[in-house]
């Protein structure tokens, strides 16, 4: 059932029966601003940290482990050039549980409560929620100097959307703007969020559609959903001045390990097949342990434990991550360089393609044995229904693929982003 | 609605056990094989293996004479993967189609191996690799380091992929002699989930090449020295990281060691869960963030509690520990209503597991070696009593039981 509540507000219930859960997840819309990023990522962790009913950290997970362990998760993350701050509740089943009538009402009201009840003292958060979870996020941003890999991506995508303010900001938010964020500013974000941003509400699981559609009528998304929202424009980002002249950085730091990270744009590539050639290439480069970076890198040349690539449709880059000895960066940098012209001169075999073929099909139907699979092909469905593929697009996409098509993405790949983490 | 999971299953002459899942309107066929072998199983009779020697054999295995067992799988449709932990080894496969196929080529991969002194050497820098690269992850580093004073010199505080040193001395014999002592079938067993025809399983199984068994399977436990008196050390990090060891001494296995690793879980959950008074009051103290977390591990003879987290005062962190994870402390807050509650989220986290194929099959595979059927787990959790577990809190939570590791920021 599709279902369009308000202006830019829709609901979507998909009652599969394979599963053992049921997920009901709201995600909250809007442009990405960097003057948002690190208010709306501190807004989801004190809005899970407790509601006016369950006041408390303790109240709400007492709460949650009492309907059976539901997981509660509000998170922010990029979604093409929207900030999603979305919230969502996973539960059992009913059908499984002895004495779980009230499951599907009582998770509803849980994720009502914390969407639309938030724990306030006058017009402030309480206190207590808003002081932990400002020091918890500032001691997550302090800790990921800790984590190399991230160290490593992050530095890439600062390289990237050097010219894109907004994205400078990663979604988790920085220091700086978390030191400045008080209390009574984030209270405004919050009301901002609830009146303004776009909505899409997905429900996955052994649900009766429309005992389900009348709970919500009856509950608070119902009254505070009811208003219009803002349509969603789509924006891409544009690497014209880094396929001139690519951003390389290097850092240096006390690892054992070594990180390359390096990113290229696909500029260039026919709109006939930019859709699964690229897709398709990016697996017979580095996209599984069959791809000529693993073999080659890994495998003859011992450089790496980790090193692979991956292609991002939206954006259309390609990314090249490895793990390895700072003596090795340049020996590791050529061999990659090899594994392009490789590719690009068309000297992958004909079972190569064979098997990416194979490996997206796979990963496309093993996909849909998760419950988060359906949650992202409705929001997709919503917000940017020309990304999805139905099954006989997809197939005769993928049929129709041509070696020249696959050599064709490779000639048009342009380095645009270089990023060293040596450890010395 | 979905139908309860039920399992069809058979142990070979050879000792060897099958199980098949049937998982209503899931695509793929998952299979996993898991030996009853992993890190710490470096002590034989004629002396100590080197560390890494369970997980250098599981890189190994895929190695065959002229051709990767990856390429066999993916031929077949298969994603391929192989996992060691400190007392079991397991290889995966995850496929659409052609699971007969795909299961010959999992007992090809566990049942020849083809070690070579050329590939040995070459798999070598590919290891030494992982290992740098957990070596850069202070929360890797640390548990290596509580594991050290829970249990002094034992292989259980090594890393499990061993050390670029030990590596040298991992060689084309030991890794023969290792597989054929520990790759046996009576040591061994297999769980496919999905949809695939049981007797087939059991044929292909069943005429596949197992090595013969000359000797009965000895299993020896190592014996542990006395728990360390803690430590700390500095490192290159932004955050001091703390963990707290709890070490359980037990001789229980199999049934009895399965239920207690839940009995010991709803006491963790109720005296430092997210729901219990001492979390809200170490982060009131800010001695804890949103990182801190416990886990009970119950393998074979090992049977401890690591609880850590980033912290800005290690010394409070534990002191606090040390004087709230108590008897009498936890008898002041499990009232019934709580009990029931972590019932509840133990009977809930089951039935999240049984969305996965993945998590369904390996918790399978690994709970045959405690004569735990999975699917009964469910009875396992409602048999537990508040009084069951009030006991094993009096009898286990003593000072001399704990111990400690801090990591440090460096000051620069």
């Amino acid at each position: 059932m599709r279902k369009t509540l308000a202006k830019n507000i829709f609901l979507n219930i998909n009652p599969i029966k394979k599963f053992r859960t049921i997920k009901i997840q709201v995600d909250f819309l809007r442009p990405l601003h960097k003057e948002e990023t690190t208010s709306r990522r501190l807004l989801a962790n004190v809005m899970s940290n407790s509601t006016k009913d369950y006041p408390s950290f303790q109240a709400i997970n007492d709460r949650e482990m009492e309907l059976y362990g539901s997981e509660i998760n509000v998170f922010t993350r990029n979604l093409l050039n929207f900030n999603d701050l979305a919230f969502s509740v996973e539960f059992a089943d009913p059908s499984f549980l002895i004495d779980g009538q009230t499951q599907v009402k009582d998770n509803l009201d849980l994720l009502g409560e914390i969407i639309f009840k938030p724990n306030l003292e006058g017009k402030r958060f309480d206190e207590t929620a808003f002081e932990t979870e400002k020091r918890n996020l500032m001691s997550n941003l302090v800790s990921i100097q800790d984590n190399q890999d991230l160290v490593s991506s992050l530095g890439l995508a600062k390289l990237i959307y050097q010219n894109n303010p907004d994205r400078q900001v990663p979604i988790f938010g920085n220091i700086e703007q978390l030191n400045d964020l008080t209390n009574e500013k984030l209270l405004a974000v919050y009301q901002d969020v609830i009146k303004n941003d776009s909505i899409v509400i997905n429900v996955v699981g052994n649900v009766n559609e429309e005992e389900f559609l009348q709970a919500l009528q009856a509950s608070d998304f119902y009254q505070e959903m009811s208003n219009d929202r803002t349509d969603l424009q789509i924006k891409f980002d544009r690497f014209e001045e880094l396929i001139k002249k690519p951003a390389i950085q290097i850092d240096h730091k006390h690892l054992n390990q070594s990180r390359i990270a390096l990113a290229y744009a696909t500029e260039g590539v026919s709109k006939k097949f930019n859709r699964l050639a690229p897709q398709i290439m990016n697996l017979i480069l580095g996209g599984d342990d069959q791809s000529q970076l693993f073999q080659q890198v890994r495998e003859k040349n011992s450089l790496a434990y980790s090193v692979s690539s991956t292609y991002q449709p939206l954006s259309h880059l390609m990314m090249i991550q490895a793990g390895l000895d700072s003596d090795s960066v340049n020996k590791a940098m050529d061999l990659i360089d090899q594994q392009i012209d490789f590719i690009k001169q068309g000297k992958f075999t004909d079972e190569q393609v064979k098997h990416a073929q194979k490996v997206m099909l796979t990963r496309r139907k093993i996909a849909t044995d998760s419950i988060q699979y359906y949650i992202m092909q409705s929001i997709w469905q919503t917000v940017y229904p020309k990304t999805l593929l139905n099954d006989e697009q997809f197939q005769a996409e993928l049929e129709n693929m041509d070696r020249t098509h696959i050599a064709s993405v490779a000639q048009n790949l342009h380095a645009i982003a270089q990023y060293q983490l040596i450890g010395d | 609605m979905t139908e309860k999971l039920v399992k069809q299953t058979k142990t070979l002459g050879n000792g060897f056990q099958i199980s098949v899942v049937p998982m209503t309107g899931f695509n793929q066929v998952y299979g996993v094989a898991m030996a009853n072998f992993g890190s710490v199983d470096t002590r034989t009779e004629k002396g100590l293996l080197p560390s890494g020697i369970a997980h250098f054999i599981e890189h190994k295995l895929f190695a065959k004479p002229g051709y990767d067992v990856s390429e066999k799988f993916a031929k077949y449709g298969a994603n391929s993967n192989a996992y060691t932990s400190y007392t079991k080894t397991a290889y995966l496969f995850q496929t659409l189609e052609n699971p007969y196929d795909n299961l010959k080529v999992l007992l090809d991969l566990i049942q020849n191996p083809y070690f070579t002194e050329e590939n040995v050497a070459s798999e070598r820098g590919i290891i030494d690799q992982e290992i740098q690269m957990y070596l850069d992850m202070p929360e890797w580093v640390l548990e290596q380091r509580i594991l050290g004073q829970l249990y002094p010199n034992d292989p259980i505080a090594e890393d499990i992929a061993g050390s670029s040193k030990s590596l040298q001395q991992i060689n084309r014999d030991n890794l023969l002699t290792t597989y054929q002592q520990n790759y046996r079938p009576d040591n061994m067993d297999l769980v496919v989930v999905g949809d695939v025809d049981f007797e087939k399983i059991e044929n292909i199984v069943g005429n596949s090449d197992f090595h013969p068994i000359a000797t009965p399977l000895k299993k020896a436990f190592n014996q542990f020295q006395p728990i360390g008196q803690g430590g700390q050390e500095s490192m290159d990090i932004s955050q001091a990281r703390s963990a707290f060891g709890i070490r359980i001494d037990t001789k229980m296995t199999g049934y009895d060691l399965v239920k207690k690793q839940f009995e010991l879980n709803m006491i963790m959950e109720t005296l430092i869960g997210e729901s219990s008074t001492n979390y809200q009051e170490m982060s009131r103290l800010n001695l804890i963030d949103d990182s801190f977390s416990y886990n009970v591990v119950a393998e074979n003879n090992y049977c401890f509690i690591i609880i850590s987290g980033s912290t800005n005062n290690p010394e409070k962190f534990q002191e606090y520990l040390l004087n709230h994870l108590s008897y009498k402390t936890l008898k002041e807050v499990l009232s019934d209503a709580k009990f029931e509650r972590i019932k509840r989220d133990a009977i809930g986290s089951y039935l999240f597991a049984q969305n996965s194929p993945e998590a369904i099959a390996n918790q399978m595979a690994e709970l045959y070696f405690y004569d735990v059927d999975y699917l009964q787990l469910i009875h396992m959790i409602d048999s537990i009593k508040k009084d069951d577990v009030l006991e094993i809190s009096e009898k286990f939570l003593k000072d001399n039981n704990c111990t400690y590791y801090n990591l440090l920021p460096n000051r620069k």
